[in-house]
């Protein structure tokens, strides 16, 4: 974000999260919220990642085990079904992946730089010795 | 239950600490969060009755420590409504982390200290130790110099604070013993006149407004906590002294009792002056009426507002002067006192030809006498003579032992 | 009083809508934000928030970002407690004086410490907080260390441990105290209900928040927060660690209400040996020595003991 003068801020170094009002915050979906520019929700941690999972929808059984131990809010549920990770605020941690219950797993980590949908087609068989 | 309010007769005899008390009681605030401590434990404990006998509406917490006092205050004020709290010395000491806090997150909270004395060695009575502790913390700090004052003050202190363009808290200052245990008549406002001077709190970035989310007290490094800070200064520096001019109008208005950020007392036509601040002022005061009685051209420059401090107001007040002393109640620590050093800031650069020098008196408690003062116009005026300052720029008077004398 | 979130199963509380916003700036693979996300999902309700100095606040609220979809304060190390207390009271007082701007809410009131805030520097004033019974929660993440200064002991920080102020070297194996038992001294103050959780134990920790939640009074909860970074683990294992320290039982999951009830509220089916807790962390490679291995014993003792207490206090009803 760009760099403001002393006079360009509210006071007390005070941030807001929303732009204007937000009735029921716990009820608005991500993707319905009006955020400001000060929510980190807008900023990217992207180039953080040096390996980036990739969801394979093939075998997931949307267990939400993903959803529930992504430290970084970037698993995406909708209706209760595992639907994609989000990209700008995923760190690469690999959490997801050795959460995720299926054989073989619906997520796996490749460099950042991959190609995704070259590793989603050759995506490993399920492990017989588990 | 509806709170009561109280009937109070036109003058009441009040201690300072009771004036206090009352004014936090007169202006319902919303979250006193305290501690005692000598000699401000009577403003908790006067509150404390006041509650038990439902004469206060709000919430009263008794915390744990003077940190969590203030700690209490900030994450209260920062919810949404108004507040405000009492300490001395060794308590402000432990607050000071929380001072700069709530300064630096423009919360408009209220704080009466009780000036006392800082320990090493251990203290009880009143000096400005404490006052000086805290004067970079960024707080608006008004300085009442008898109970009436520190009734004033605080009504005043809410209206500055609270105003939107403002957001800095404030401290009301009162000698310790001196003022907040001396009983003396004090003009009373109503209940209701007191409320409706100070307004219902409006709330601003408040906590408790769920549908506008607000995040307190961030992270700042290299790249943004200088353009905090000098938002803060600017605010003070070019904000406050008006807002503080029009609330003292505002309250000449409606009581007639007029304050100044810097106020004077037989100035006009005065060749020499003291200048100093809490009770002192009030002595130096009747020794300046003796005086001027005997045809001595002497006056006395009192500090009601300390911070912002009134650069141009004591610039214009002393330029003519001819020869000034500046009374610091606190120990130096190797430099001079404060009020030397802002009274010198305010005159450098200016054609003034004041002769300044600064003295330290009073510690722990100690007396400055009518003879102290006599002796030290003398000596103004023995400088004013010589067209120099014959002694050395910064003495001790009222201490034992060899005289003391420095710069 | 507030209706509690309904959440059955994971599938159900894949629904919520989080209060908490990635792109800040925590380690990847930090349980601190997992913790924080099942606490908040964990109601509907409105939330006035506090943090302590440490890893979460320094991370969540850099200038010009914040991580927080609630209001949220912090002002310094020792005295997040006292903040969100004072916002309680706040609010109490406007309900009072009928100045409340959304008056139907039911907001909660959560304060987040580090160990070191915790059990360390601001032991006073939770304790003020807990003695006054505010209606808060105040939450331990609790990770054995100073992890946002680079490492320093606290006194959570376990037994043999290689800290940065207690480091292992050639004539010591790190840190030579205990864990302090926070549990119990919070559990001393008689308040409502108190609790230990693990993020691993999603389900646990969601049942002790929503009872914390529908307590009136002051509620404590400590939460073992697997640090990638001062644990020396990978971030990927997180939950492997999290997993690890419940079932050895190093980590044990139990509430107390009233301070005296006490239940174990989580029974691992196969309890394994602490030596593997303690091998899958770079802090305690050291205690793999020769001449430190008594320690490993002694650690097992200690946490069967501590255990078999659990279970007696558990057992005598009181
Ligand atoms: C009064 C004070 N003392 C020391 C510090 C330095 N400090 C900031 S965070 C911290 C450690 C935090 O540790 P903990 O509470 O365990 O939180 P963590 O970072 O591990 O989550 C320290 C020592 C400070 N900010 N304020
Ligand atoms: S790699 Fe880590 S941050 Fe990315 S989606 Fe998986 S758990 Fe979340
Ligand atoms: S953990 Fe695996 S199976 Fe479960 S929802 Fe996530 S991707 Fe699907
Ligand atoms: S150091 Fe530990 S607690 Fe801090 S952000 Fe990193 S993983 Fe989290
Ligand atoms: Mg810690």
């Amino acid at each position: 974000m760009e760099y403001k003068g002393w006079d360009e801020f509210e006071i007390g170094a005070m941030l807001r999260s929303f732009d204007g009002a937000i009735d029921d915050i716990a009820g608005t979906a991500q993707a319905d919220r009006k955020y400001s520019e000060n929510n980190s929700y807008k900023a990217s941690v992207a180039d953080w990642r040096v390996l980036k999972p990739v969801f394979n929808k093939d075998y997931c059984i949307d267990c939400q085990f993903c959803w529930i131990f992504c430290p970084d809010v970037s698993i995406i549920a909708r209706d209760k079904k595992m639907i994609g990770i989000d990209m700008d605020h995923c760190k690469g941690c690999g959490i997801c992946v050795e959460v995720c219950p299926t054989n073989p797993k619906s997520l796996l980590m490749f460099l950042d730089h991959a190609d995704s949908e070259a590793e989603l087609a050759a995506w490993p068989e399920k492990d017989e010795e588990e | 239950m509806a709170f009561d309010k109280m009937e109070l007769r036109d003058i009441e005899v009040w201690d300072g600490n009771h004036a206090a008390a009352q004014a936090l009681r007169q202006c319902q605030v919303d979250v006193i969060c305290a501690y005692p401590i000598t000699p401000s434990t009577p403003i908790v404990e006067g509150y404390a009755q006041f509650k038990a006998d439902n004469y206060i509406e709000g919430e009263y917490v008794l915390v744990e420590s003077e940190h969590a006092a203030m700690s209490g205050c900030i994450g209260a004020s920062a919810a949404g409504g108004r507040v405000a709290t009492a300490t001395s010395s060794q308590g402000l000491a432990l607050m000071v982390e929380t001072l700069y806090q709530a300064a630096g997150m423009r919360l408009p909270i209220i704080l009466n200290i009780v000036n006392r004395a800082l320990a090493a060695p251990l203290n009880v009575n009143g000096d400005h130790s404490d006052m000086y502790l805290c004067r970079d913390s960024g707080w608006i700090q008004f300085d009442a110099f008898s109970p009436q004052e520190a009734y004033d003050l605080n009504m005043i202190a809410f209206r500055v604070s609270e105003d939107h363009d403002v957001r800095i808290p404030s401290i009301i200052n009162q000698d310790g013993f001196l003022t907040s245990h001396t009983a003396q008549g004090v003009h009373t406002i109503t209940d209701d006149v007191v409320y409706n001077f100070v307004g219902t709190f409006k709330p601003m970035n408040d906590m408790l407004d769920f549908e506008h989310p607000v995040t307190h007290g961030v992270q700042t490094e290299e790249d943004w906590h200088f353009e905090h800070k000098a938002r803060q200064h600017n605010d003070m520096m070019t904000v406050v002294p008006d807002k503080i001019e029009n609330a003292f109008s505002d309250f000449e208005k409606l009581t007639g009792r007029k304050y100044n950020k810097v106020e004077c007392y037989d100035m006009d036509g005065a060749d020499i002056a003291i200048v100093c601040m809490g009770t002192s002022v009030e002595t130096v005061r009747e020794v300046v009426s003796e005086m001027r009685k005997d045809g001595l051209k002497v006056g006395v420059v009192g500090l009601r507002v300390v911070r912002p401090f009134p650069f141009a107001e004591i610039g214009d007040t002393l330029k003519d002067i001819k020869a000034v002393a500046a009374l610091d109640r606190s120990a130096p620590g190797g430099a001079a006192g404060m009020l030397f050093n802002e009274i010198s800031g305010s005159l450098f650069n200016t054609d003034s030809k004041m002769l300044l020098s600064g003295f330290i008196y009073g510690l722990g408690g100690r007396d400055l006498t009518k003879a102290n003062i006599r002796d030290l116009y003398k000596e103004l005026q023995a400088n004013v003579d010589a067209g120099k300052v014959l002694t050395k720029q910064q003495q001790f008077i009222g201490v034992r032992g060899p005289k003391l004398a420095y710069l | 009083m507030s209706e509690i979130k309904k959440i059955k199963n994971l599938k159900d509380f894949s629904t919520s809508a989080d209060r908490f916003e990635g792109a800040n700036v925590l380690c990847p693979g930090c349980a601190h934000s997992i913790i924080v996300r099942e606490i908040l999902n964990a109601t509907n309700d409105d939330l006035v928030l506090s943090a302590s100095t440490g890893c979460l606040e320094v991370c969540t609220a850099v200038y010009p970002y914040t991580s927080w979809d609630a209001s949220w304060i912090h002002i310094g190390f020792e005295n997040c407690s006292t903040s969100i207390a004072g916002a309680e009271s706040m609010y109490n007082a406007l309900k009072t004086k009928g100045r409340l701007k959304q008056p139907d809410r039911n907001p909660k009131f959560i304060a987040f410490g580090g160990d070191g805030a915790s059990y360390d520097i601001g032991l006073q004033w939770i304790s003020g907080c807990m003695e006054r019974n505010h209606n808060m929660m105040y939450v331990v993440l609790d990770n054995e260390v100073y992890a946002n200064t680079g490492g320093q002991r606290s006194s959570s920080t376990p037994l043999g441990g290689s800290n940065t102020t207690t480091p292992a070297g050639t004539i010591s194996y790190g840190e030579k105290q205990n864990k302090k038992d926070l549990m119990g001294i919070m559990a001393a103050h008689n308040i409502p209900y108190a609790a230990q959780v693990s993020p691993n134990k999603w389900k646990d920790l969601v049942k002790k928040v929503q009872k914390g939640f529908a307590t009136e009074g002051a509620v404590f909860i400590n939460a073992v927060s697997a640090c990638t970074t001062e644990w020396k683990f990978e971030p990927k294992d997180t939950m492997l660690l999290s997993d690890l320290s419940t079932d050895s039982l190093v980590f044990p999951l139990y509430e107390v209400i009233d301070g005296r009830e006490l239940n174990i509220t989580y029974r691992p089916k196969n309890v394994v040996p602490v030596e593997e807790y303690l091998a899958a962390q770079g802090r305690f490679k050291h205690l793999f020595r020769d001449e430190y291995k008594h320690l490993i014993k002694e650690w097992q003792t200690r946490v069967d003991e501590n255990w078999d207490y659990l279970n007696r206090r558990e057992a005598a009803r009181v």
